[in-house]
């Protein structure tokens, strides 16, 4: 959640409000779906806003600081919530630096969850983490390019110790997908897990003179910035000034002035700029939007509307008073509310977040 | 020397995707001319009512989300109610190659693509924008 105002930005409610149904969501799960994994704490996105691969592994780690903080303010037992807590990272083109980044993730979290929190639990203290190849890497120039990109980025993830993976297609800066690039986005997967061998050792690279400095690296840059984030009050408060916004911002930037004036290459785009054949791109057919909305009509006849508008008001209630809202949000799923209908609720307890707006 | 040119920075509709929106208005605050950035979440109206209320001389769209083919227009038909068709409009994001031309039919002077450097962007302002007063 902390990384939608951070970076992806489909926040709705203020942070502290969406920090207590985070809470909510983790000691439900806790107590009665004690296999869900409660939450995947971003960094991906985080990346893709623009952050250099130490602002995503620092600020991902703090977001998780937070929930646990929030989590044990509640009244949960850490090594009750901790072992299904799950991360996202990013993967992105920088080989070394990715494999690093993934590294320091992981001993940084254990560290965290054993000296910070106390976890006694071994299973508190693993970051299981998903990762997505990096979106923001990818080129309209040369599409085909992005297959290469994509399975380099693959295997740095799994070098790194991802536990799930997600492989962009080629024409990601086009549109959603077609059946044709999603394929081969599915066949890069299969190739590094079937064929080559990679993911049948844990850690390889371990002892690596290079990739050990690096990841040694990578941890010192990213303590700094935990230890200016914890001396802000934590990260809902850095947020709340701006603070990781702003360093993305600034990233951002830079980042693309390094491309602009060729210091970083992007092949096709600023070297081996040759022509490209046109590539047939996936167009949404606009039955698609006329089928849901009727579904959507029809589910709202032939519900119980009565047990619907109880239920908003039940969500309504423990939304002002306080108590876990789950058991709430599960009777108006079973009752066929509508996630906007259940947002309504939320909007008019809480207010709307608005962005501020920073560049 | 008349004024600096004034641009407005715009995310119209849902899409959280504002990256490329802050580059370009921080390039363009950098390369002299005034900024204003809308913030995500945008509609239309909000827009076009900003334009003329900040008195800008362009507007610069953002769309990666496919709804650009409502939103563009709809600004550009607000304006023109308004009687503001002389604030120039131009855009980018992930905008198919077929929907550019549609676009600049309706009135969209420039779409900029992914792979635009910033300086391209701002020399097309500087050549194709001016103070409208």
């Amino acid at each position: 959640m902390l990384k939608e105002f951070i970076a992806q930005k489909t926040f709705m409610l203020p942070p502290k409000a969406s920090i207590r149904i985070i809470v909510d969501t983790i000691e439900y799960c806790t107590k009665e779906v004690p296999r869900w994994n409660s939450i995947s704490i971003s960094g991906y996105h985080i990346r893709e806003a623009g952050a250099t691969a130490v602002q995503e592994l620092a600020f991902t780690l703090a977001d998780g600081i937070a929930y646990v903080v929030a989590a044990i303010e509640r009244g949960l037992n850490v090594d009750d919530f901790a072992p299904r807590l799950s991360f996202f990272f990013d993967s992105h083109i920088d080989f070394f630096e990715e494999i690093a980044k993934f590294r320091a993730a992981r001993r940084m979290w254990a560290k965290i969850m054993r000296e910070r929190f106390m976890a006694k639990n071994p299973r508190s203290w693993m970051l299981r983490f998903h990762t997505q190849t990096a979106g923001c890497s990818l080129t309209a120039q040369q599409p085909y390019n992005n297959v290469v990109r994509t399975a380099y980025q693959a295997l740095a993830a799994v070098l790194g110790g991802t536990q799930s993976l997600h492989t962009n297609s080629l024409d990601e800066t086009y549109a959603i997908p077609t059946e044709e690039a999603v394929t081969i986005a599915l066949r890069t997967q299969q190739i590094l897990a079937e064929e080559t061998g990679v993911a049948n050792t844990i850690d390889p690279l371990a002892g690596s003179y290079f990739v050990e400095t690096l990841t040694h690296q990578m941890e010192e840059q990213a303590w700094e910035y935990i230890r200016k984030i914890d001396e802000m009050g934590g990260m809902v408060a850095a947020v709340e000034r701006g603070y990781p916004q702003a360093e993305i911002a600034e990233s951002a930037y830079k980042y693309q002035k390094q491309i602009d004036s060729s210091e970083k290459v992007i092949v096709g785009v600023n070297k081996y700029a040759t022509d490209h054949s046109p590539i047939t791109i996936w167009r949404m057919k606009p039955e698609i939007e006329q089928r849901q909305l009727k579904r959507l009509q029809e589910v709202k006849q032939t519900r119980n509307n009565p047990k619907v508008k109880e239920s908003l008001q039940q969500i309504r209630k423990a939304s002002q008073d306080g108590g876990n809202l789950m058991p709430h949000l599960v009777n108006a799923a079973r009752e066929y509310a509508t996630i906007q209908e259940i947002c309504d609720v939320w909007i008019d307890v809480f207010g709307r977040y608005t962005d501020p707006g920073y560049f | 020397m008349g004024r600096k040119i004034r641009i407005l920075v715009a995310k119209p509709g849902l899409d959280g995707h504002d990256r490329g929106a802050k580059v370009i208005a921080r390039g363009f605050r950098d390369a002299g001319f005034e900024v204003i950035y809308t913030g995500l979440h945008q509609t239309p109206e909000q827009i076009a009512a900003a334009a003329i209320q900040e008195d800008v001389d362009g507007i610069g769209l953002s769309s990666l989300a496919g709804a650009h083919d409502y939103l563009f227009p709809r600004v550009i038909e607000l304006l023109k109610e308004k009687g503001a068709e002389d604030i120039v409009v131009f855009g980018g994001g992930i905008i198919p190659e077929e929907d550019i031309l549609a676009l600049k039919q309706i009135g969209v002077k420039a779409i900029f693509t992914p792979g635009t450097p910033i300086e391209e962007a701002v020399k097309w302002v500087r050549e194709n924008i001016k103070p409208r007063k």
